[in-house]
């Protein structure tokens, strides 16, 4: 179905009124964002953390300990969870505030009525797409196709790879950048059971080449079709994935190592567009270091230059990284769901806790800031380009899209273990799908 | 943004005081994106019904509309589920707190035959359904059975909320359909078609875009059909929909509350 069967200026006419509807629509994704966000924070609230014993009789809401006679509590119909009297709604069908608002956002996002859309229609991509949606997108790659050049033939690529390559390490690079990617993420398999030197040096080679191989395919083909991306970069993932993730959630910490690996290595072949130094240091989360320590953060909204000014303060005792005596942390951070930007302290030499006072700047507009966290992870820097992941802090942005003092000056924050990939949002999902879909068919 | 006017200005500005209330309306400030879709045979008055909705205006003359468009309009609703203008003079209605804001789009379809295979495609996306006749065209009625087709058909699920509605009523000497037809056909539909999902009821009004007669009692009866069954859906047993009609990919889009959550 496209628009061809009309005349030039209806089509105009069509479009035009299309594009007044994406407005409308990133207006909707945006609130429903919003929305889900909060969602999620009231889950995460409720969430049984890693310090507190699972099987603790404890209201699944609020956290007060359960009593084994008198308020002792009720299994919601909607999640089992064992609830408080003080956090239900309603009075003979009552559900656990969480429900309640699941339900209700269900509602007012319009989800109800995806879902039921499905049933008649079923979804073949990994999300809804209206019809005008689809219309505008098919006339824009249209429109797209006659004015880009065409990509450079992978000859190009080629060259550019070999001329800095060596030539024990060429031979993956012949390969399609398909080939290219499974190799990759095979040898990270390896690397991640025997923790070879060569591999691991072909394997910093060989991510040393992808983010700028990726920047080189990525920028023809962004011109237009970018407003499209951009707004799916937003994406939030929909509400039963929501429902599941935040079901994992409720077990944080519980994670092993196993499972950390798949999560890692399903990143990976969907082409990560993170730093690759981290990637041969992710492998190390697979040591099994515990994570301690502590880390001072001090987070204020500039409005006057639109930067969001993140003071790294210090660290205190911190795990050393290389099991040896010598530790030097750095720190890194990061706004996620959007990995582009990345900003890094400098690194402090033989310590467990640094001082670092540097004043790190994101560039970005305050109401961009909804529905962000920031990732502020501590790591040692190893030999050879290797880093060890000493622990993460994630911090939602989201109250400082407000004028707020109680927010500003220093804070310690506790490290915790990395979390699994899909804790950090569907955005990201989207982004790297979107990315490797890119990547493949250039 | 008013001290920048002239006197002479300050005047249109008033005047256009709905207008600009459309405009800045244009913020995710709303608790609900409610889409509804009129459809009908060209003529019907589609477009001017809905320009009398959203902007209390009316304009005689025809211009077929070109594939589709939309109009926007914000209502804020009592818990009662009355609703009431939004304008800017009075944003949160009559009682603050219990109020909700629901911005409608309103789709507007050409009714002439060969736009039709885009107007269909653009059924699936909308919430409830404006089926319009021309109460002056006894052809524009006896089509409506063929809108109601595609309707089963194209929109989201085979028995979506419908408002049957018979336009310019206003010209009673060239009235063609009488009201008891246009009633029955409209029980009809409601309890033959719709038989096995139980019955449902599609309300009939006679409306005028050129007094403005009725225009909004019949998309408020609309939007409160569609709010009611919202809640239906989210409040309906889970497992009763997956066995219905087949549907077998439904996979992630199916509620997860009841699956295990390893």
């Amino acid at each position: 179905m496209d628009l061809s069967f009309l005349e030039v200026l209806e089509r105009e006419t069509v479009l035009e009124v299309l594009r007044r509807d994406k407005q409308l629509r990133i207006i909707e994704e945006d609130r429903i964002r919003r929305m889900k966000y909060e969602l999620q924070e009231l889950r995460r609230k409720g969430a049984k953390s890693y310090a507190r014993q699972y099987g603790e009789r404890t209201c699944a809401r609020c956290q007060r300990p359960l009593g084994k006679f008198w308020n002792s509590g009720a299994v919601c119909r909607g999640c089992s969870h064992r609830i408080c009297s003080k956090c239900r709604i309603g009075a003979v069908d009552w559900k656990c505030t969480v429900c309640h608002a699941y339900r209700d956002v269900k509602i007012r996002s319009g989800e109800w009525f995806l879902e039921e859309k499905a049933k008649k229609f079923p979804v073949t991509k990994d999300k809804y797409e209206t019809v005008g949606e689809k219309l505008l997108k098919i006339s824009n790659v249209l429109s797209h196709i006659s004015v880009v050049p065409p990509t450079p033939p992978p000859h190009l690529d080629y060259n550019f790879l070999s001329r800095s390559g060596d030539l024990k390490n060429s031979r993956p690079f012949t390969k399609s950048m398909e080939n290219l990617m499974v190799s990759f993420t095979s040898h990270i398999k390896k690397i991640s059971t025997s923790q070879n030197d060569v591999r691991e040096d072909l394997l910093s080679v060989d991510g040393g080449r992808k983010p700028a191989r990726f920047k080189f395919s990525t920028q023809k083909s962004l011109s237009d079709t970018d407003i499209n991306k951009s707004s799916t970069l937003f994406k939030v993932p929909s509400l039963p994935n929501l429902f599941k993730k935040s079901k994992d959630s409720d077990h944080e910490g519980s994670s092993t190592g196993a499972e950390e690996e798949t999560s890692f290595s399903s990143e990976q072949s969907g082409g990560k567009r993170g730093s690759c130094s981290s990637i041969s240091t992710d492998c190390s989360i697979l040591d099994g270091l515990s994570v301690t320590g502590e880390l001072e953060l001090a987070v204020a909204y500039n409005p006057g230059s639109s930067c969001l000014d993140i003071t790294v303060g210090a660290c205190r005792a911190l795990v050393c990284g290389d099991g040896k005596k010598k530790c030097r942390p750095f720190v890194k951070l990061h706004v996620l769901p959007d990995k582009s930007c990345k900003l890094k302290t400098s690194v402090k030499k033989n310590t467990t806790d640094p001082v670092f006072n540097e004043v790190l700047k994101f560039d970005i507009e305050r109401h961009l800031l909804y529905g962000k966290r920031l990732q502020a992870s501590v790591w040692h820097s190893g030999t050879l380009k290797r880093k060890v992941f000493l622990g993460e802090v994630l911090i939602p942005l989201d109250a400082w899209t407000s004028n707020n003092k109680d927010l500003q000056g220093f804070n310690w924050y506790p490290l915790c273990p990395k979390r699994p990939e899909n804790s950090s949002g569907g955005a990201a999902e989207h982004d790297r799908v979107k990315h490797s879909s890119n990547n493949l068919g250039v | 943004m008013l001290e920048r006017l002239t006197a002479e200005q300050v005047d249109t500005f008033i005047v256009e005081l709905k207008f600009i209330a459309v405009i800045t309306m244009t913020d995710g400030d709303y608790d609900y994106l409610i889409k509804l879709l009129a459809l009908g045979d060209s003529g019907v008055g589609k477009t001017t019904f809905l320009y009398r909705y959203t902007d209390n205006k009316f304009n005689p003359k025809f211009i077929t509309t070109v594939g589709i468009d939309f109009r926007e309009k914000r209502v804020t609703g009592l818990l009662g589920l009355q609703y009431q203008a939004y304008t800017a003079a009075n944003p949160n209605g009559t009682t603050a707190g219990k109020t909700f804001k629901v911005h409608l789009q309103l789709w507007d379809t050409a009714g002439q035959e060969r736009f039709r295979s885009l107007t269909t495609a653009f059924f699936r996306d909308a919430m409830g359904f404006l089926l319009m006749f021309d109460l002056t065209s006894q052809q524009s009625f006896l089509n409506v059975r063929n809108w109601m087709s595609q309707l089963q058909a194209n929109a989201y699920c085979e028995n979506p909320d419908i408002v049957l509605v018979g336009n310019k009523a206003d010209l009673a000497d060239q009235r063609e359909v009488q009201e008891k037809q246009a009633k029955e056909l409209a029980d009809k539909y409601g309890q033959v078609y719709f038989s096995h999902t139980g019955f449902r009821v599609i309300p009939y009004f006679e409306t005028s875009a050129a007094t403005g007669a009725d225009v909004d009692k019949a998309v408020i009866t609309l939007l409160d059909l569609v709010m009611k069954r919202m809640e239906q859906c989210v409040d309906k047993p889970p497992a009763e929909p997956a066995n219905g009609n087949g549907a077998t990919k439904l996979g992630d889009t199916q509620p997860t509350e009841k699956k295990c959550a390893c």
